[in-house]
Protein backbone atom coordinates (compact mmCIF):
# COMPACT_ATOMS: atom_id res chain seq x y z
CA UNK A 1 0.00 0.00 0.00
CA UNK A 2 2.82 2.43 0.81
CA UNK A 3 4.35 1.65 -2.16
CA UNK A 4 1.38 2.05 -4.28
CA UNK A 5 1.08 6.03 -2.54
CA UNK A 6 4.51 6.29 -3.47
CA UNK A 7 4.19 5.72 -6.66
CA UNK A 8 1.34 7.86 -7.40
CA UNK A 9 3.05 10.79 -5.12
CA UNK A 10 5.83 10.55 -6.95
CA UNK A 11 4.33 10.83 -10.58
CA UNK A 12 1.97 13.94 -8.56
CA UNK A 13 5.07 15.61 -7.92
CA UNK A 14 6.74 15.15 -11.48
CA UNK A 15 3.62 16.83 -13.29
CA UNK A 16 3.82 19.93 -10.48
CA UNK A 17 7.59 20.47 -10.23
CA UNK A 18 7.85 20.32 -14.19
CA UNK A 19 5.00 23.12 -14.13
CA UNK A 20 6.16 24.79 -11.09
CA UNK A 21 9.20 25.87 -13.42
CA UNK A 22 7.40 26.40 -16.89
CA UNK A 23 4.18 27.10 -15.70
CA UNK A 24 3.16 27.23 -19.47
CA UNK A 25 0.41 24.92 -18.93
CA UNK A 26 -1.20 27.07 -16.31
CA UNK A 27 -1.38 31.06 -17.58
CA UNK A 28 -2.82 28.85 -21.00
CA UNK A 29 -5.68 27.72 -19.07
CA UNK A 30 -6.07 30.78 -17.08
CA UNK A 31 -6.13 32.90 -20.20
CA UNK A 32 -7.91 30.83 -21.60
CA UNK A 33 -10.97 30.88 -19.26
CA UNK A 34 -10.53 34.31 -19.61
CA UNK A 35 -11.18 35.09 -22.83
CA UNK A 36 -13.81 32.50 -23.15
CA UNK A 37 -15.94 34.30 -19.97
CA UNK A 38 -15.09 37.56 -22.40
CA UNK A 39 -16.61 36.40 -25.82
CA UNK A 40 -19.70 35.56 -23.98
CA UNK A 41 -20.37 38.13 -22.24
CA UNK A 42 -19.91 39.83 -25.60
CA UNK A 43 -22.23 36.91 -27.15
CA UNK A 44 -24.80 37.88 -24.79
CA UNK A 45 -27.19 40.59 -25.41
CA UNK A 46 -26.92 42.07 -21.91
CA UNK A 47 -30.11 44.19 -22.15
CA UNK A 48 -32.00 41.09 -22.26
CA UNK A 49 -30.68 38.70 -20.26
CA UNK A 50 -29.83 39.38 -16.56
CA UNK A 51 -25.86 38.90 -16.18
CA UNK A 52 -26.67 36.55 -12.98
CA UNK A 53 -28.68 33.72 -14.75
CA UNK A 54 -26.15 33.05 -17.52
CA UNK A 55 -22.87 33.57 -14.77
CA UNK A 56 -22.91 29.79 -13.93
CA UNK A 57 -23.57 28.63 -17.28
CA UNK A 58 -20.02 30.81 -18.66
CA UNK A 59 -18.33 29.91 -15.68
CA UNK A 60 -18.79 26.20 -16.18
CA UNK A 61 -17.89 26.31 -19.77
CA UNK A 62 -14.77 28.29 -19.30
CA UNK A 63 -14.31 25.68 -16.99
CA UNK A 64 -14.56 22.92 -19.23
CA UNK A 65 -12.73 24.67 -22.30
CA UNK A 66 -9.58 25.39 -20.07
CA UNK A 67 -9.72 21.87 -18.18
CA UNK A 68 -9.40 20.38 -21.60
CA UNK A 69 -6.71 22.46 -22.89
CA UNK A 70 -5.13 21.52 -19.38
CA UNK A 71 -5.73 17.44 -20.46
CA UNK A 72 -4.52 17.91 -23.85
CA UNK A 73 -1.00 19.18 -22.93
CA UNK A 74 -0.79 16.74 -19.64
CA UNK A 75 -0.29 13.98 -21.58
CA UNK A 76 0.70 15.17 -24.88
CA UNK A 77 4.01 16.44 -22.94
CA UNK A 78 4.07 12.47 -21.80
CA UNK A 79 4.36 11.22 -25.20
CA UNK A 80 6.41 13.78 -25.70
CA UNK A 81 9.56 13.49 -23.91
CA UNK A 82 8.81 9.35 -23.99
CA UNK A 83 7.71 9.88 -20.52
CA UNK A 84 4.47 7.55 -20.58
CA UNK A 85 6.53 4.78 -22.38
CA UNK A 86 8.97 4.95 -19.44
CA UNK A 87 5.88 4.81 -16.86
CA UNK A 88 4.67 2.08 -18.88
CA UNK A 89 7.76 -0.19 -18.82
CA UNK A 90 8.06 0.29 -14.96
CA UNK A 91 6.44 -2.68 -13.48
CA UNK A 92 4.10 -0.13 -11.71
CA UNK A 93 0.10 -0.63 -11.11
CA UNK A 94 -1.29 0.79 -14.34
CA UNK A 95 -3.78 2.50 -12.03
CA UNK A 96 -0.72 4.49 -10.33
CA UNK A 97 -0.60 6.10 -13.20
CA UNK A 98 -4.25 7.06 -13.80
CA UNK A 99 -4.41 8.39 -9.81
CA UNK A 100 -1.13 10.15 -10.53
CA UNK A 101 -2.65 11.84 -13.97
CA UNK A 102 -5.76 12.62 -12.06
CA UNK A 103 -4.77 13.95 -9.04
CA UNK A 104 -2.20 16.39 -11.20
CA UNK A 105 -5.18 17.31 -13.39
CA UNK A 106 -7.22 18.00 -10.56
CA UNK A 107 -4.75 20.01 -8.82
CA UNK A 108 -4.18 21.98 -11.46
CA UNK A 109 -7.71 22.82 -12.41
CA UNK A 110 -8.65 23.26 -8.89
CA UNK A 111 -6.06 25.87 -8.81
CA UNK A 112 -7.07 27.79 -11.77
CA UNK A 113 -10.69 27.95 -10.88
CA UNK A 114 -9.32 29.98 -7.55
CA UNK A 115 -8.21 32.14 -9.77
CA UNK A 116 -11.21 32.21 -12.05
CA UNK A 117 -13.84 32.60 -9.06
CA UNK A 118 -12.68 36.45 -8.32
CA UNK A 119 -12.97 37.23 -11.39
CA UNK A 120 -16.53 35.65 -12.05
CA UNK A 121 -17.07 37.78 -8.85
CA UNK A 122 -16.17 41.06 -10.53
CA UNK A 123 -17.36 40.55 -14.31
CA UNK A 124 -21.10 39.62 -12.59
CA UNK A 125 -21.31 41.15 -9.85
CA UNK A 126 -21.93 38.01 -7.64
CA UNK A 127 -21.24 38.15 -4.14
CA UNK A 128 -19.31 34.72 -3.84
CA UNK A 129 -18.42 35.14 0.17
CA UNK A 130 -21.43 34.58 2.03
CA UNK A 131 -22.01 30.82 -0.41
CA UNK A 132 -18.30 30.11 -0.33
CA UNK A 133 -18.42 26.64 1.25
CA UNK A 134 -21.57 24.75 -0.19
CA UNK A 135 -20.04 26.20 -4.06
CA UNK A 136 -16.82 25.23 -3.25
CA UNK A 137 -17.79 21.70 -3.00
CA UNK A 138 -20.28 21.92 -6.02
CA UNK A 139 -17.32 23.02 -7.72
CA UNK A 140 -14.81 20.29 -6.73
CA UNK A 141 -17.81 17.55 -7.61
CA UNK A 142 -17.84 18.66 -11.07
CA UNK A 143 -14.10 19.31 -11.66
CA UNK A 144 -13.74 15.55 -9.74
CA UNK A 145 -16.05 14.26 -12.37
CA UNK A 146 -14.15 16.28 -14.96
CA UNK A 147 -10.85 15.03 -13.89
CA UNK A 148 -12.32 11.47 -13.40
CA UNK A 149 -13.42 11.25 -16.78
CA UNK A 150 -11.02 13.56 -18.72
CA UNK A 151 -7.96 11.65 -17.87
CA UNK A 152 -9.19 8.29 -18.86
CA UNK A 153 -10.21 9.71 -22.09
CA UNK A 154 -7.10 12.03 -22.95
CA UNK A 155 -4.70 8.90 -22.01
CA UNK A 156 -7.01 7.00 -24.80
CA UNK A 157 -6.77 9.88 -27.47
CA UNK A 158 -3.09 10.75 -27.24
CA UNK A 159 -2.48 7.67 -28.97
CA UNK A 160 -4.49 9.19 -31.58
CA UNK A 161 -3.22 11.42 -34.68
CA UNK A 162 -6.17 13.68 -34.11
CA UNK A 163 -6.07 13.87 -30.45
CA UNK A 164 -6.79 17.55 -29.53
CA UNK A 165 -9.76 17.43 -31.78
CA UNK A 166 -11.01 13.92 -30.29
CA UNK A 167 -10.85 14.28 -26.79
CA UNK A 168 -13.82 16.90 -26.56
CA UNK A 169 -15.70 14.92 -29.25
CA UNK A 170 -15.22 12.22 -26.95
CA UNK A 171 -15.60 13.33 -23.53
CA UNK A 172 -18.35 16.46 -23.67
CA UNK A 173 -21.10 14.02 -24.60
CA UNK A 174 -20.28 12.19 -21.67
CA UNK A 175 -20.14 15.11 -19.61
CA UNK A 176 -23.79 16.11 -19.89
CA UNK A 177 -24.96 15.38 -16.45
CA UNK A 178 -22.02 17.34 -14.34
CA UNK A 179 -22.15 20.01 -17.09
CA UNK A 180 -26.23 20.28 -16.07
CA UNK A 181 -25.94 19.55 -12.96
CA UNK A 182 -22.98 21.86 -11.84
CA UNK A 183 -24.60 24.97 -13.79
CA UNK A 184 -27.81 24.05 -11.81
CA UNK A 185 -26.25 23.68 -8.62
CA UNK A 186 -24.11 26.64 -8.75
CA UNK A 187 -26.90 28.71 -9.89
CA UNK A 188 -29.27 27.84 -7.20
CA UNK A 189 -26.03 28.09 -4.82
CA UNK A 190 -25.28 31.14 -5.45
CA UNK A 191 -29.35 32.39 -5.07
CA UNK A 192 -28.96 31.10 -1.35
CA UNK A 193 -30.29 27.83 -1.74
CA UNK A 194 -29.04 25.52 0.70
CA UNK A 195 -27.46 22.10 -0.40
CA UNK A 196 -29.20 19.73 1.55
CA UNK A 197 -32.65 20.92 -0.90
CA UNK A 198 -30.73 19.76 -4.25
CA UNK A 199 -29.54 16.56 -2.42
CA UNK A 200 -30.73 15.03 -5.74
CA UNK A 201 -28.17 17.03 -8.42
CA UNK A 202 -25.56 16.34 -5.49
CA UNK A 203 -26.09 12.58 -5.46
CA UNK A 204 -26.31 12.28 -9.36
CA UNK A 205 -22.62 13.88 -9.45
CA UNK A 206 -21.24 11.90 -6.77
CA UNK A 207 -22.98 9.05 -8.53
CA UNK A 208 -20.99 10.14 -11.61
CA UNK A 209 -17.74 10.54 -10.01
CA UNK A 210 -17.61 7.46 -8.25
CA UNK A 211 -19.02 5.54 -11.47
CA UNK A 212 -15.80 6.90 -14.11
CA UNK A 213 -13.24 6.62 -11.03
CA UNK A 214 -14.47 2.89 -10.66
CA UNK A 215 -14.59 2.51 -14.64
CA UNK A 216 -11.32 4.04 -15.43
CA UNK A 217 -9.85 1.90 -12.50
CA UNK A 218 -11.15 -1.11 -14.21
CA UNK A 219 -10.10 -0.61 -17.87
CA UNK A 220 -6.99 1.47 -17.65
CA UNK A 221 -4.94 -1.51 -18.19
CA UNK A 222 -6.38 -2.12 -21.61
CA UNK A 223 -5.63 1.38 -22.81
CA UNK A 224 -2.10 1.48 -21.55
CA UNK A 225 -0.68 -1.57 -22.85
CA UNK A 226 2.42 -2.33 -24.50
CA UNK B 1 -56.66 14.11 -43.65
CA UNK B 2 -54.54 17.35 -42.93
CA UNK B 3 -50.09 16.38 -42.53
CA UNK B 4 -50.15 13.70 -45.05
CA UNK B 5 -46.99 15.51 -46.02
CA UNK B 6 -45.39 14.61 -42.86
CA UNK B 7 -46.60 10.89 -42.64
CA UNK B 8 -45.40 10.38 -46.37
CA UNK B 9 -41.62 12.20 -45.38
CA UNK B 10 -41.57 10.56 -41.96
CA UNK B 11 -41.86 7.16 -44.23
CA UNK B 12 -39.62 8.03 -47.21
CA UNK B 13 -36.71 8.60 -44.60
CA UNK B 14 -37.27 5.72 -42.71
CA UNK B 15 -37.69 2.87 -45.35
CA UNK B 16 -34.60 5.06 -47.29
CA UNK B 17 -32.60 4.70 -44.63
CA UNK B 18 -32.94 1.21 -43.49
CA UNK B 19 -32.92 -0.03 -47.31
CA UNK B 20 -29.80 1.96 -47.79
CA UNK B 21 -28.15 0.84 -45.19
CA UNK B 22 -29.03 -2.74 -46.53
CA UNK B 23 -27.95 -2.21 -50.10
CA UNK B 24 -24.98 -0.52 -49.40
CA UNK B 25 -23.66 -3.73 -46.65
CA UNK B 26 -24.66 -5.64 -49.35
CA UNK B 27 -23.10 -4.01 -52.40
CA UNK B 28 -19.70 -4.35 -50.27
CA UNK B 29 -20.05 -7.77 -49.35
CA UNK B 30 -20.50 -8.87 -52.39
CA UNK B 31 -16.99 -6.70 -53.49
CA UNK B 32 -15.37 -8.38 -50.64
CA UNK B 33 -16.71 -11.77 -51.82
CA UNK B 34 -15.12 -11.50 -54.99
CA UNK B 35 -11.39 -9.77 -53.32
CA UNK B 36 -11.59 -13.36 -51.44
CA UNK B 37 -12.35 -15.74 -54.07
CA UNK B 38 -9.64 -13.78 -56.26
CA UNK B 39 -6.80 -14.05 -53.22
CA UNK B 40 -8.20 -18.08 -53.01
CA UNK B 41 -7.46 -18.66 -56.19
CA UNK B 42 -3.79 -16.89 -56.16
CA UNK B 43 -3.46 -19.06 -53.26
CA UNK B 44 -4.34 -22.28 -55.03
CA UNK B 45 -1.81 -21.24 -57.83
CA UNK B 46 0.28 -20.34 -54.93
CA UNK B 47 4.04 -21.85 -54.19
CA UNK B 48 3.87 -23.59 -57.53
CA UNK B 49 4.79 -19.97 -59.75
CA UNK C 1 -15.32 -23.48 -46.25
CA UNK C 2 -18.24 -22.60 -49.29
CA UNK C 3 -20.14 -19.65 -48.76
CA UNK C 4 -23.02 -18.97 -48.54
CA UNK C 5 -24.23 -16.61 -50.93
CA UNK C 6 -24.91 -12.70 -50.32
CA UNK C 7 -28.20 -11.90 -49.24
CA UNK C 8 -27.60 -14.46 -46.30
CA UNK C 9 -26.24 -12.91 -43.21
CA UNK C 10 -25.64 -14.60 -40.34
CA UNK C 11 -29.18 -15.71 -39.79
CA UNK C 12 -29.61 -17.92 -43.23
CA UNK C 13 -32.67 -16.50 -45.86
CA UNK C 14 -34.70 -17.42 -42.95
CA UNK C 15 -34.18 -14.10 -41.17
CA UNK C 16 -34.42 -12.14 -44.50
CA UNK C 17 -38.28 -13.53 -44.77
CA UNK C 18 -38.89 -13.47 -41.19
CA UNK C 19 -38.11 -10.10 -41.33
CA UNK C 20 -40.01 -8.94 -44.56
CA UNK C 21 -42.86 -10.48 -43.35
CA UNK C 22 -43.03 -8.63 -39.92
CA UNK C 23 -42.94 -5.75 -41.81
CA UNK C 24 -45.07 -6.39 -44.03
CA UNK C 25 -47.52 -7.01 -41.16
CA UNK C 26 -45.80 -4.10 -39.46
CA UNK C 27 -47.07 -1.48 -42.46
CA UNK C 28 -50.61 -3.09 -42.64
CA UNK C 29 -51.31 -2.81 -39.00
CA UNK C 30 -49.67 1.18 -38.77
CA UNK C 31 -51.73 1.93 -41.70
CA UNK C 32 -54.93 0.15 -42.32
CA UNK C 33 -55.46 -1.70 -38.86
CA UNK C 34 -54.99 0.83 -35.83
CA UNK C 35 -57.33 3.64 -35.80
CA UNK C 36 -57.06 7.14 -36.53
CA UNK C 37 -56.25 9.31 -33.10
CA UNK C 38 -58.54 11.90 -32.15
CA UNK C 39 -56.53 14.94 -31.78
CA UNK C 40 -53.56 14.41 -33.89
CA UNK C 41 -54.90 12.91 -36.96
CA UNK C 42 -53.10 10.81 -39.27
CA UNK C 43 -49.47 12.21 -38.99
CA UNK C 44 -49.77 10.26 -35.27
CA UNK C 45 -48.73 6.86 -36.72
CA UNK C 46 -45.43 8.27 -36.91
CA UNK C 47 -45.44 7.10 -33.42
CA UNK C 48 -45.08 3.69 -34.89
CA UNK C 49 -41.80 4.49 -36.50
CA UNK C 50 -40.51 6.64 -33.66
CA UNK C 51 -40.53 4.63 -30.59
CA UNK C 52 -39.64 1.64 -31.92
CA UNK C 53 -36.90 2.81 -33.34
CA UNK C 54 -35.87 4.28 -30.35
CA UNK C 55 -36.62 0.99 -28.15
CA UNK C 56 -33.89 -0.72 -30.98
CA UNK C 57 -31.31 1.56 -30.81
CA UNK C 58 -31.13 1.33 -26.89
CA UNK C 59 -31.25 -3.01 -27.44
CA UNK C 60 -28.25 -2.16 -29.67
CA UNK C 61 -26.27 0.08 -27.23
CA UNK C 62 -26.40 -2.57 -24.79
CA UNK C 63 -25.20 -4.79 -26.85
CA UNK C 64 -21.95 -2.99 -27.44
CA UNK C 65 -22.17 -2.12 -23.87
CA UNK C 66 -22.17 -6.48 -23.05
CA UNK C 67 -19.34 -7.18 -26.23
CA UNK C 68 -17.43 -4.17 -25.08
CA UNK C 69 -17.29 -5.80 -21.79
CA UNK C 70 -16.84 -9.41 -22.94
CA UNK C 71 -14.09 -8.42 -25.64
CA UNK C 72 -11.96 -6.83 -23.18
CA UNK C 73 -12.72 -10.02 -20.82
CA UNK C 74 -12.16 -12.80 -23.17
CA UNK C 75 -9.78 -10.71 -25.85
CA UNK C 76 -11.59 -12.92 -28.81
CA UNK C 77 -12.32 -10.53 -32.34
CA UNK C 78 -15.92 -12.17 -32.20
CA UNK C 79 -17.24 -9.82 -29.82
CA UNK C 80 -15.07 -6.82 -31.25
CA UNK C 81 -17.09 -7.30 -34.21
CA UNK C 82 -20.34 -7.68 -32.29
CA UNK C 83 -19.58 -4.31 -30.81
CA UNK C 84 -19.18 -2.29 -34.03
CA UNK C 85 -21.92 -3.58 -36.01
CA UNK C 86 -24.13 -2.70 -33.32
CA UNK C 87 -22.90 0.23 -32.83
CA UNK C 88 -23.42 0.71 -36.51
CA UNK C 89 -26.95 -0.21 -36.44
CA UNK C 90 -27.38 1.74 -33.55
CA UNK C 91 -26.65 5.35 -34.71
CA UNK C 92 -28.48 4.66 -37.83
CA UNK C 93 -31.61 3.55 -35.69
CA UNK C 94 -31.08 6.69 -33.23
CA UNK C 95 -30.68 8.53 -36.47
CA UNK C 96 -33.98 7.78 -37.39
CA UNK C 97 -35.58 8.58 -34.40
CA UNK C 98 -33.93 11.90 -34.30
CA UNK C 99 -35.66 12.39 -37.91
CA UNK C 100 -38.97 11.07 -37.48
CA UNK C 101 -39.27 12.99 -34.08
CA UNK C 102 -38.93 16.75 -35.72
CA UNK C 103 -41.35 15.44 -38.41
CA UNK C 104 -44.08 14.57 -36.08
CA UNK C 105 -43.49 17.73 -33.98
CA UNK C 106 -43.48 20.04 -36.70
CA UNK C 107 -47.45 19.84 -37.28
CA UNK C 108 -48.69 18.81 -33.55
CA UNK C 109 -46.60 21.37 -31.48
CA UNK C 110 -45.75 23.54 -34.54
CA UNK C 111 -41.89 23.51 -33.28
CA UNK C 112 -39.25 21.12 -35.48
CA UNK C 113 -37.22 20.76 -31.85
CA UNK C 114 -38.92 20.72 -28.28
CA UNK C 115 -35.67 19.66 -25.66
CA UNK C 116 -38.36 17.09 -23.85
CA UNK C 117 -36.22 14.75 -21.90
CA UNK C 118 -35.97 11.77 -24.31
CA UNK C 119 -35.59 13.86 -27.45
CA UNK C 120 -32.27 15.64 -26.05
CA UNK C 121 -31.16 11.85 -24.40
CA UNK C 122 -31.51 10.66 -27.74
CA UNK C 123 -29.61 13.32 -29.54
CA UNK C 124 -26.70 13.13 -26.55
CA UNK C 125 -26.92 9.66 -27.24
CA UNK C 126 -26.41 10.15 -30.80
CA UNK C 127 -23.35 12.43 -30.40
CA UNK C 128 -22.05 9.46 -28.09
CA UNK C 129 -22.12 6.98 -30.50
CA UNK C 130 -21.03 8.99 -33.29
CA UNK C 131 -18.28 9.41 -31.40
CA UNK C 132 -17.24 5.89 -30.60
CA UNK C 133 -18.07 5.42 -34.40
CA UNK C 134 -14.96 8.34 -35.71
CA UNK C 135 -13.05 6.65 -32.74
CA UNK C 136 -13.08 3.72 -34.71
CA UNK C 137 -12.43 4.75 -38.32
CA UNK C 138 -9.86 6.79 -37.43
CA UNK C 139 -7.85 4.28 -35.86
CA UNK C 140 -5.89 0.97 -37.62
CA UNK C 141 -7.74 -2.40 -37.04
CA UNK C 142 -6.22 -4.42 -34.06
CA UNK C 143 -5.78 -4.62 -31.09
CA UNK C 144 -5.48 -0.80 -29.84
CA UNK C 145 -8.89 -0.11 -31.58
CA UNK C 146 -10.98 -2.84 -30.41
CA UNK C 147 -9.53 -2.18 -27.03
CA UNK C 148 -10.31 2.08 -27.06
CA UNK C 149 -13.32 1.61 -29.10
CA UNK C 150 -14.71 -1.41 -26.12
CA UNK C 151 -13.84 1.40 -23.10
CA UNK C 152 -15.89 4.02 -24.65
CA UNK C 153 -18.50 1.54 -25.45
CA UNK C 154 -18.81 0.78 -21.45
CA UNK C 155 -18.62 4.18 -20.65
CA UNK C 156 -20.91 5.68 -22.95
CA UNK C 157 -23.73 2.95 -21.73
CA UNK C 158 -22.95 3.30 -17.98
CA UNK C 159 -23.40 7.28 -18.44
CA UNK C 160 -26.96 6.68 -20.16
CA UNK C 161 -28.81 6.67 -16.63
CA UNK C 162 -26.93 9.69 -15.68
CA UNK C 163 -27.75 11.49 -18.50
CA UNK C 164 -31.73 10.41 -18.48
CA UNK C 165 -31.96 11.97 -15.06
CA UNK C 166 -29.76 14.72 -15.42
CA UNK C 167 -31.77 16.02 -18.49
CA UNK C 168 -35.02 15.03 -17.19
CA UNK C 169 -34.82 17.36 -14.25
CA UNK C 170 -32.93 20.26 -16.21
CA UNK C 171 -36.37 20.08 -18.15
CA UNK C 172 -38.17 21.10 -14.62
CA UNK C 173 -37.04 24.54 -15.87
CA UNK C 174 -38.26 24.34 -19.36
CA UNK C 175 -42.05 23.37 -19.46
CA UNK C 176 -42.75 21.66 -22.75
CA UNK C 177 -45.27 24.23 -24.96
CA UNK C 178 -47.87 21.53 -24.73
CA UNK C 179 -49.34 18.96 -22.41
CA UNK C 180 -48.94 15.84 -24.40
CA UNK C 181 -46.14 14.11 -24.40
CA UNK C 182 -44.48 10.77 -25.87
CA UNK C 183 -44.20 9.66 -22.45
CA UNK C 184 -48.02 10.66 -21.62
CA UNK C 185 -49.14 8.01 -24.46
CA UNK C 186 -48.34 5.30 -22.87
CA UNK C 187 -51.53 5.72 -20.40
CA UNK C 188 -54.53 4.79 -21.26
CA UNK C 189 -53.49 4.03 -24.90
CA UNK C 190 -55.99 2.36 -27.00
CA UNK C 191 -55.27 -1.24 -26.82
CA UNK C 192 -55.47 -1.51 -30.78
CA UNK C 193 -52.70 1.42 -30.54
CA UNK C 194 -50.57 -0.39 -28.23
CA UNK C 195 -50.77 -3.72 -30.27
CA UNK C 196 -49.46 -2.27 -32.88
CA UNK C 197 -46.66 -0.39 -31.47
CA UNK C 198 -45.73 -3.94 -30.01
CA UNK C 199 -46.04 -4.89 -34.16
CA UNK C 200 -43.97 -2.75 -35.20
CA UNK C 201 -41.48 -2.85 -32.59
CA UNK C 202 -40.96 -6.67 -33.33
CA UNK C 203 -40.10 -5.67 -37.01
CA UNK C 204 -37.94 -3.27 -36.00
CA UNK C 205 -36.36 -5.59 -33.80
CA UNK C 206 -35.67 -8.48 -36.36
CA UNK C 207 -34.44 -5.45 -38.93
CA UNK C 208 -32.09 -4.86 -36.24
CA UNK C 209 -30.77 -8.77 -36.00
CA UNK C 210 -30.88 -9.13 -40.20
CA UNK C 211 -28.65 -5.81 -40.06
CA UNK C 212 -26.25 -7.03 -37.60
CA UNK C 213 -26.34 -10.68 -39.35
CA UNK C 214 -25.16 -9.00 -42.40
CA UNK C 215 -22.70 -6.14 -41.10
CA UNK C 216 -21.11 -8.98 -39.17
CA UNK C 217 -20.64 -11.34 -42.16
CA UNK C 218 -19.15 -8.09 -43.55
CA UNK C 219 -16.89 -7.70 -41.12
CA UNK C 220 -15.51 -11.58 -41.02
CA UNK C 221 -14.93 -11.69 -44.76
CA UNK C 222 -13.01 -8.98 -44.16
CA UNK C 223 -10.98 -10.78 -41.63
CA UNK C 224 -10.45 -13.48 -43.72
CA UNK C 225 -9.09 -11.19 -46.87
CA UNK C 226 -6.61 -9.81 -44.25
CA UNK C 227 -5.53 -12.77 -43.41
CA UNK C 228 -5.37 -14.11 -46.81
CA UNK C 229 -3.28 -11.28 -47.80
CA UNK C 230 -1.03 -12.21 -45.09
CA UNK C 231 -0.69 -15.98 -46.38
CA UNK C 232 -0.18 -14.63 -50.12
CA UNK C 233 2.79 -12.54 -48.52
CA UNK C 234 4.42 -15.30 -46.15
CA UNK C 235 4.28 -17.24 -49.22
CA UNK C 236 6.23 -15.21 -51.79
Amino acid sequence: MRQYLTQVAAIVWKDLATELKTRELFSAMFVFSVLVILIFIFSINLSIVKATEVGPGVLWVAFLFAGTLGLNRSFMLEKENGCLQGLILTPADRTTIYFGKFISNLTFLLIMEAFILPLFMVFFNVDILPHLGPLLVVILLGTVGFCALGTLLSSLASNLKTREVMLPILLYPLMVPVIIGSVRMTGQVLEGVALSSMMNWVGLTLCFDVIFIGVSIMTIDHILEE
Amino acid sequence: MDHLGYLFAANVFVWGGVLFYLFTLRKRSQALEKDLAMLKQILDKGPAK
Amino acid sequence: MNEETTQEGEGGPVLLWITALALLAAMVAIFIYVPTEKTEGPVQRIMYFHIPSAWVSFLAFFVVFLSSILFLWKKEREWDIYAQASAEVGVLFCTLVLITGPIWARPIWGAWWVWDARLTLTLVLWLIYIAYLMLRAQTDAGSMRARYAAVLGIAGFLDIPLIHFSVLWWRAFHPLPKVITTEGLGKGMDPAMLATLFISLGAFTFLYFLMMGQRVRQEKIRDDIDRLKKDVLDSD
